[in-house]
């Protein structure tokens, strides 16, 4: 196979990856789908990078691309404790929910209302009990099985 | 050694006042006018000494002695100015302080009258919450006044020229608390600031016009470098003055700012409101020695006057006016030292209309009546003070009354005061009220005492009257106009004959409003209503005894004319030309006499006893109007009000409105528009995270698009 050839085919799942991510980004409301799919669109740039760096045959693509892992690792940890902080303020992941940081005086925006969630997947699923138990907590326990 | 008292003079008053700010609040308090009397004593003694000194060197030197000392260079800048020669003028302002006949007078005069007014301010003010205030203001008043008069440089006089006039704005307001003495301050410091205008112009005028601002010519090794404008070279003739319409100009810019510090009209609003102030400072300041600062000026600019007869007459038509205006004020004024205020206006008058004769005599007769002045109205504010401190602070003469047993040292020393100042033989407001109505009349009638000059007290002045009339005449058949203005001098000569009846009328209708009648005391006066104490009446005793004496003494001899005459600015040969003082004329003598006796007669009938005829005659038809035009001062200060404030207030609003709407305006304007711009883009602000993002998206589609468009990629 031709290495033009090759480079057009990572190309093509690069770009099919960034797509998904990028449609994903804008029409889904749930904060952790959404934080995935920018991910998504991180490996489909990575992706591409390393295709390019291979076809150019250098290692500033990979290098890029080490760089981009560890950014998107730190960011993914941050990105997650907003979430769950997020997550715990409004007791849900729906992005809509934050639309009130706007400017003042604008209309909400309403969309149709979200299905309710089975009851079943209310039960958010918990860790297995690890280390030293932290002591209780009434208003804890009570969000957890919100 | 004059060098050294010339600057020991000044430095002690201002050694009190830096004493008293720093010390007075938390060490001195009550104790601060121990401060001030030892400084003004010490001053007055250092003047005493400078004034023999200088008269001893008048005597050896011949006239025209005057001794400079330079302390330090102020301003120096080279090439200041190209004059019409094409020479470059140095800019030089020495701080020079001059000592002369006029400026050790001038010295003696006031810091013996500091003297006493902080002794008598001792008692007057004690228990005031301002005690050390008070102290610090006058000490440094008095280092102001004993400046201006012994600097040597119009800049400088100009500096301590509005130096005093900041003392007098300090000590009008000295009870801030009180509504009407800041209004006070406030109108005296704002009508001064329209003399000081005329001043600072004339200055100007004077800087390009001599290339210099030195009274002084300035000499490096026996060269002189830089002729002053009163120096020995301009006034020995060697270099001319500026004569025609500049000298005019020059001439009645400072006569305005001589109007706007001694009060002559139409600047002499201020000075009747200024009596707010504690009454001690209506006596040093604003009876014996601030307001003499115009007089004292024209004195020293007599070269400069001598240039411009238009401007001479004008000075005397001012001075001349004025006199009759505040006389025909204080006819009728009911607050005691309301009716000296006026008076002082008036005497003030006197004195510009002496000066305005522009004749030797004249101004002699002016500087001598300066002199006599400060003392015997010293006295009379004092004396008032005296009565306003037993009275609690009353002073309205319909309140109170009869005082001449309960106050008999104030009683006595005021009577000496108003016979001064009424001109009654020998006192000494008679010596120099004689003097100046026999310039004036020496002026309007020239050529009148030659032929009965035997009337003349002594021979050398009849001499002298002979010689320098001739000279007159000689000068005025070169001039165009023989005997130009003659004519208003006539009807000058009669307005201060008038107006000396009048000064003899309301001092001693004052005077028996006070003292006699029935005993009258208001009830604020309480338990103060006694004799004052020791330390208030000896000064009011040593004024009297001056204001007795002082006029007699000078005149002996001519010994004040002598002295006066050899300072520079009036010993230049100019001068010499015209009348020369110590014509002592009889008959103007017993007439001014008459009149002078007449008024206080008229006085006497009217208001000894009970006031009948003063009733009957303010109720005749023809004499109500006046009354009412004399007791709201010719409503001189409704017409200020409504031609000059009001009409600069609406102007004040509507500049506030156009600063506020134009100029603040367009100002906003800037700094609205980014808040518009941004309340269109403010909307984007919906809070939906996926709106953002595809606006993000789009943007960055569009911005590609365009690059490939526009750029052809890359």
């Amino acid at each position: 196979m031709s290495e033009t050839a090759l480079l057009q085919n990572y190309l093509l799942v690069g770009s099919i990856l960034f797509g998904l991510g990028l449609t994903g980004f804008l029409i889904r409301r749930n904060l952790i789908v959404m934080f995935l799919c920018a991910e998504m669109m991180l490996q489909g740039v990575s992706l591409s990078l390393i295709a390019w760096g291979r076809y150019h045959n250098d290692w500033s693509g990979q290098m890029l691309v080490i760089f981009i892992i560890t950014v998107a690792a730190c960011e993914a940890g941050i990105a997650l404790a907003l979430v769950l902080a997020l997550c715990r303020k409004s007791g849900s992941l729906d992005i809509v929910n934050w639309q009130n940081v706007r400017e003042e005086g604008r209309m909400p925006y309403i969309d149709q209302e979200v299905p309710a969630e089975a009851v079943e997947s209310e039960v958010w699923p918990t860790l297995t009990p690890a280390g030293i138990e932290p002591a209780t907590d009434q208003q804890e326990l009570y969000r957890s099985n919100v | 050694m004059s060098d050294n008292l010339i600057i020991l003079i000044p430095f002690f008053p201002l050694l009190a006042a830096i004493l008293i700010a720093i010390l007075g609040p938390k060490l001195l308090k009550e104790n601060s006018h121990y401060v001030t009397v030892l400084a003004f004593a010490a001053s007055f003694f250092c003047s005493l000494m400078l004034f023999f000194s200088v008269q001893g060197q008048v005597v050896e030197e011949g006239t025209s002695f005057e001794s400079v000392t330079t302390l330090w260079t102020w301003a120096a800048v080279d090439n200041a100015m190209i004059d019409a020669d094409g020479h470059s003028v140095p800019f030089l302002i020495d701080v020079t302080l001059r000592s002369d006949a006029l400026t050790s007078i001038m010295l003696c005069m006031v810091t013996f009258i500091a003297t006493l007014v902080a002794i008598f301010g001792a008692g007057y003010m004690h228990g005031d919450r301002g005690y050390w205030r008070f102290f610090a203001y006058v000490s440094l008043f008095v280092f102001s006044m004993t400046m201006l008069v012994s600097v040597s440089n119009f800049l400088l006089l100009f500096v301590f020229w509005e130096a005093v006039g900041l003392c007098s704005y300090l000590l009008i307001g000295f009870w801030y608390h009180k509504p009407e003495a800041s209004a006070a301050g406030k109108k005296a410091f704002l009508v001064n600031r329209v003399g000081d205008f005329g001043f600072a112009l004339a200055i100007f005028l004077i800087w390009i016009n001599y290339g210099t601002l030195n009274f002084h010519d300035y000499v490096v090794d026996g060269q002189v470098i830089i002729p002053g404008v009163f120096g020995q070279m301009r006034l020995g003739g060697a270099l001319p003055y500026v004569q025609g319409g500049m000298a005019t100009a020059i001439c009645l810019l400072l006569m305005l700012g001589a109007c706007g510090k001694s009060a002559q009209f139409p600047l002499h609003v201020w000075l009747p409101d200024a009596m707010e102030g504690p009454t001690p400072v209506s006596a040093l300041i604003h009876a014996a020695t601030m307001v003499t600062a115009g007089v004292y000026m024209v004195t020293r600019c007599t070269p400069l006057f001598h240039a411009s007869p238009d401007a001479q007459v004008t000075v005397a038509c001012i001075g001349g006016f004025t006199a009759l205006l505040a006389g025909l004020i204080a006819l009728t004024q009911h607050d005691l030292k309301r009716v000296l205020a006026y008076s002082t206006v008036s005497q003030l008058g006197y004195m510009f209309l002496a000066l305005g004769t522009g004749s030797l005599a004249g101004i002699v007769a002016g500087m001598f009546h300066l002199f006599t002045h400060a003392f015997f109205k010293a006295l009379l504010f004092l004396g008032s003070g005296s009565v306003m401190h037993a009275m609690g602070n009353v002073i309205d003469m319909r309140r109170f009354g009869g005082l001449r047993h309960l106050m008999p040292w104030t009683f006595r020393t005021f009577l000496v005061g108003c016979l001064a100042l009424a001109g009654i033989f020998p006192f000494a407001g008679f010596w120099s009220k004689d003097a100046i109505l026999a310039s004036v009349h020496d002026r309007a009638y020239p050529g009148a005492h030659a032929h009965d000059s035997g009337h003349d007290a002594d021979h050398d002045a009849d001499e002298h009257a002979t010689h320098s009339v001739a000279l007159l005449s000689a000068d005025h058949a070169g001039s165009n106009q023989p005997n130009a203005y003659t004519n208003i001098y006539v009807w000058l000569y009669r307005s201060a004959c008038f107006t000396a009846f009048l000064t003899a009328f309301y001092t001693f209708r004052a005077f028996f409003l006070t003292f006699y009648g029935p005993q009258v005391i208001p009830d604020e006066a309480g338990h103060h209503a006694h004799e004052s104490p020791p330390m208030m009446w000896i000064p009011l005793a040593i004024l009297a005894v001056f204001a007795f004496l002082i006029g007699f003494v000078s005149e002996l001899d001519h010994k004040f004319a002598h002295l006066l005459t050899s300072t520079p600015s009036l010993a230049f040969a100019g001068m010499q030309d015209t009348m020369q003082p110590g014509g002592f004329h009889m008959d103007i003598a017993i007439s001014s006499t008459i009149i002078a006796v007449l008024g206080i007669a008229l006085a006497a009938f009217l208001y000894l006893g009970h006031q009948r005829e003063v009733e009957a005659i303010s109720k005749l038809k023809l004499v109500a109007p006046l009354r009412a035009l004399s007791l709201n001062k010719f409503y001189l200060d409704e017409i200020y009000t409504w031609a000059i404030v009001k009409p600069l207030e609406y102007l004040g609003i509507i500049y506030f409105w156009l600063d506020r709407w134009l100029v603040d305006g367009l100002v906003n304007l800037v700094g609205k528009l980014p808040v518009v711009l941004g309340s269109g883009l403010r909307n984007l602000q919906t809070g939906l995270l996926p709106f953002y993002s595809l606006s993000m998206v789009v943007a960055m589609v569009i911005l590609l698009f365009l690059g490939q468009v526009l750029w052809g990629g890359g």
